[in-house]
């Protein structure tokens, strides 16, 4: 397969996950990402390809670039780097339920990782990168900012998150967005369990006020394949209730009902513009940063 | 009060801890995983852990519940009433023998006895006991007084005689284990304790004695007995005056004769009644005798005796030889049956063993007697014929001679009489030089040897060279030899008998055939097999076969189990020792009376037996148990 060929030659989510520190773990994924994009058609995004335009009347004649006028003839306005960037904002699920692993890495481990890189790609780029964690509620909040010790924070700041509670997307998704005052990107990566009434509401809440959305929908295989075949004790991860199961019995109906939901975000989203990527925590990251490059070129 | 009749058993409900066990042996088998998407397998077909956990206690309490139930009926549970537990029990045991006929004394005896009902122990339960030969529980304990009082006026006296330890042993089995007081309503007479007898009641059982008085003047028929062509009836005047007596017999029911005798106080006199032959003759040879006093004042049920006459029998005799030929094989025993009055001769007809093997049980059920002195050639068919013919109350006599093997004798006679018959050891050149052996009586009362009377002694002239060894649990010696072994033993075989003679009736081993005793030991071995008690037809209400009523008079004999005969006509008497007025005292009464406390226990033992399976409370658990394993079965299928 093809896919797999590629998924190959980057790193095992596990493998970084056992790298020292989350910068660490963060260059490691995003330096190995960008060295072998050179044959990929995303060209990136930094200062030296700044945008020129023609002037158009209004426009302020400051910014009409001289050298160029004397070199075409022609006016032509300079657009400065801030504004070809634009503010990305990190929403990592914490809840209870992230903590499942079963490769190695935790979902939330997967997530902080894939944070953590993305944060870091976007800091390369200059474009702003804010964080915000949360489960019923908003337990950590990072504000957008290029600033070059902003990155640290943000690595910090993913480092000390710990394990919430129970899950309520739609709650800080609806908060975020009633603070955000400029248009922008939100990055949500969560597991989604929860109603997804609520969710895809709450994401289109951040369409409304102009922003773009990619959701990283991270599950563990075991909840994508659910491999268990002895009689089972299952206890919630929130809720702490136990439900006593054989695998054999209510796989189909696991399997049924699991796809249903990444069917209904898929179709749900993807009907309301927002990108939407499943990732099972045994793929690389670099697919993660794939994905976000894909969106990032079309909203610049 | 709830109680138990084996409450070891409840020792076993501590098998209840094992389920309790096993479940904590067994809890959380399966592995655990703390998993994020339970939502998705809420919904799915599975048990949640708290609809299974209670299911679990669910399972665990009915298998708790049934080894439990299970405990508990085997520890056998009961309501003990509270009377059981605390109050006592009060048991008339009133005298029914005919003795209390006499005019005035059952309604005293009545009074009495209600009497007794009236004044019992404030709480106590009350009952009834009716005694004579045998006793009768007319009404078990109860606290319905009016109850108990309603049947005594129930009662009547009936034909019984006295005996104070049937009462008094029903009486005590009804005191439960509890206090109690055992009212015994007599007359007191002497002739109801057996000489020495003695009666057990419970321990802490009072036993009151309310005396009815002493009998009246009365006239008795002690005894009825036909000789030759008379009647004699013995008459008993108790009375303390001299009286003239009218007796007057009738053969069934046609008056006959009547005579008059004058009887001295306290003297029995004979009054013989004769001519019968004429009433005989009228019978058809066969009949009832009746003989009748009057007696207005005394005891009615004494007042008349029956015997059972009939015409001269002839008994068939049937002897089993080696050829059948009785001159050769059997001469001695030929002639001793052919002796004797022409109407008192037994038929005899000789047949060969081979010949009875072909014989039908009807052909040998003609003869009253069987003597069997060979057994060779008798085919295993003959054997099993004879088998038979015992069994169903025949006869038979077997001479133990030579030419009878042990072995078939014990064919014959069945394994229950378990008759041992083993030839002697000797050779026959041995025998002239061996001691000759001498018989003695060892059972004067038999019939055979007490028909010899003082002349029993003369059996002990007879020689024995030679004799085989015989003698069995069910067989009783009525002689033996010098050596100490049986010489003759009745064996008793089915509803018949068998006596064995251990040497041979032909002057081989021994020389009895010529001497003066052994026609009339053949004679007496003849008419009592011939006339065993199976085919008696006198009885005393005392010992009547199952089925007969306890009523004097005429009564059907029906047909006993194992027996070839038909129903028959039989007489039935009273026993003449109730007529006797002779008494004791009530403190000779309480001391034939012996208070044990094990049979204290064992008596309470059987009532609180009695109350729990009355109860049947074990059967209830034991069904509750069924029905609690039934439910665990189906929720355990359900959970599997």
């Amino acid at each position: 397969m093809p896919g797999s060929a590629r998924d190959r030659q980057f790193l095992d989510p596990a493998v970084v996950a056992r790298l020292g520190t989350l910068e660490l773990r963060a260059r490691t994924v995003v330096e190995g990402f960008l060295s072998g994009l050179h044959r990929s058609p995303f060209k990136g995004f930094s200062v030296e390809f700044a945008e020129y335009r023609q002037y158009i009347h209004g426009d302020d004649l400051s910014t009409i670039d001289w050298k160029v006028f004397a070199r075409s003839d022609r006016y032509y306005v300079k657009k400065f780097e801030e504004e070809t960037n634009v503010d990305c904002h990190l929403m990592v699920d914490v809840s209870g339920s992230m903590a499942y692993g079963s490769r190695g890495i935790t979902k939330f481990e997967y997530a902080a990782c894939l944070a953590a890189s993305l944060g870091y790609l976007m800091n390369r780029q200059r474009d702003g990168v804010g964080l915000t964690a949360f489960d019923e509620r908003i337990v950590a909040a990072l504000p957008v900012s290029t600033r070059p010790g902003h990155l640290r924070n943000l690595l910090i700041t993913l480092d000390r998150l710990a394990l919430g509670s129970r899950t309520n997307v739609a709650k800080p998704l609806h908060q975020l967005a009633g603070l955000m005052n400029r248009r922008g990107m939100v990055v949500l990566i969560s597991d989604l369990l929860d109603d997804p009434d609520e969710v895809v509401r709450g994401l289109k809440h951040f369409q409304y006020r102009g922003s773009d959305v990619i959701v990283f929908h991270v599950l563990d295989p075991d909840e994508l394949e659910f491999p268990f075949d002895k009689t089972t004790r299952f206890e919630d991860l929130e809720t702490s209730e136990e439900v006593l199961a054989v695998p054999g019995l209510v796989r189909s109906h696991y399997l049924q009902q699991m796809s249903g939901l990444i069917e209904r975000y898929r179709r749900e989203l993807g009907s309301a513009g927002i990108d939407y990527q499943l990732l099972s925590t045994k793929q690389p990251l670099e697919m993660a940063l794939l994905a976000y490059l894909s969106t990032r070129s079309r909203t610049a | 009060m709830i109680a138990f009749l084996s409450p070891l058993f409840l020792v076993g409900a501590a098998a209840a801890v094992i389920p309790v066990v096993l479940h904590l042996l067994q809890r959380r088998p399966e592995q655990r995983v703390r998993f994020a998407a339970v939502t998705f397998l809420k919904a799915a077909p599975v048990e949640h852990t708290s609809r299974r956990r209670l299911r679990e206690w669910l399972l665990l309490m009915l298998r708790v519940a049934a080894l439990v139930l299970l405990a508990l009926a085997f520890a056998r549970p009961f309501f003990r009433s509270a009377a059981a537990s605390g109050a006592g029990t009060t048991v008339v045991a009133l005298d029914t023998s005919y003795s209390m006929s006499a005019p005035g004394r059952f309604e005293r005896a009545r009074d009495l006895a209600r009497d007794a009902i009236r004044t019992a122990a404030l709480g106590d339960d009350v009952a009834v006991v009716t005694f004579a030969d045998r006793a009768d529980v007319v009404v078990r304990p109860t606290s319905d007084r009016a109850a108990a009082a309603a049947a005594i006026d129930a009662v009547t006296p009936g034909f019984g005689s006295t005996r104070y330890r049937a009462g008094l042993t029903a009486a005590g089995s009804l005191t439960g284990g509890r206090r109690a007081t055992i009212v015994v309503v007599t007359d007191l007479q002497e002739s109801g304790w057996d000489a020495g007898e003695h009666a057990s009641v419970p321990g802490g059982t009072r036993v009151e004695i309310r005396d009815v008085g002493g009998l009246p003047d009365n006239l008795a028929i002690t005894s009825l007995r036909v000789v030759a062509d008379r009647a004699i009836a013995t008459i008993r005047n108790s009375g303390s005056r001299k009286r003239q007596v009218r007796a007057r017999s009738s053969v069934d029911g046609n008056a006959a004769t009547e005579t008059v005798v004058a009887i001295e106080a306290h003297e029995s006199s004979d009054a013989v009644l004769a001519p019968v032959r004429a009433a005989r003759a009228a019978a058809g040879d066969a009949g009832v005798l009746a003989v009748r006093i009057d007696d207005p004042d005394g005891i009615q049920a004494d007042n008349v005796r029956y015997a059972w006459i009939s015409g001269p029998t002839r008994p068939a005799v049937l002897v089993a030889t080696t050829s059948g030929d009785l001159s050769r094989d059997a001469f001695y025993l030929q002639q001793a049956l052919a002796a004797g009055r022409s109407g008192e001769r037994p038929d005899v007809l000789g047949v060969s063993a081979a010949q009875l093997s072909a014989w039908s049980l009807e052909q040998v059920g003609r003869h009253a007697v069987v003597v069997l002195v060979s057994t060779r050639g008798l085919e295993p068919r003959g054997r099993q014929t004879l088998a038979s013919y015992v069994a169903a109350g025949g006869g038979l006599l077997i001479a133990a001679g030579p030419d009878v093997d042990g072995d078939v004798v014990g064919d014959v006679l069945g394994a229950g009489a378990r008759l041992k018959l083993a030839a002697p050891a000797s050779t026959a050149g041995d025998e002239a030089a061996r001691p000759a052996m001498t018989l003695a009586p060892a059972d004067v009362r038999h019939p055979i040897v007490q028909a010899f009377g003082a002349d029993a002694a003369s059996l002990g002239l007879v020689r024995f060279r030679n004799a085989a060894r015989i003698g069995g649990p069910t067989c009783q010696a009525l002689a033996k030899f010098t050596s100490g072994d049986a010489a003759i033993v009745d064996c008793a075989a089915g509803a018949g008998r068998a006596v064995v003679v251990a040497s041979d009736l032909n002057n081989r081993w021994n020389d009895f055939p010529v001497r003066a005793s052994f026609v009339p030991f053949v004679h007496e071995a003849v008419r009592y097999l011939s006339t065993s008690t199976t085919r008696s037809t006198e009885y005393i209400v005392g010992g009547l076969p199952p089925g007969v009523p306890p009523v004097a008079g005429v009564a059907i004999l029906p047909p006993q189990r194992g027996s070839a005969d038909r129903a028959r006509r039989i007489v039935v008497n009273v026993d003449s020792r109730e007529s006797d007025p002779a008494r004791i005292s009530v403190d000779e009464f309480q001391a034939a009376l012996t208070r044990l406390k094990a049979d204290s226990a064992i008596e309470a033992r059987t009532s609180v037996g009695d109350q729990e399976s009355r109860q049947h409370l074990w059967q209830l658990l034991l069904g509750a148990m069924l029905v609690t394993l039934a439910v665990e079965g189906v929720i355990a299928a359900r959970s599997a």
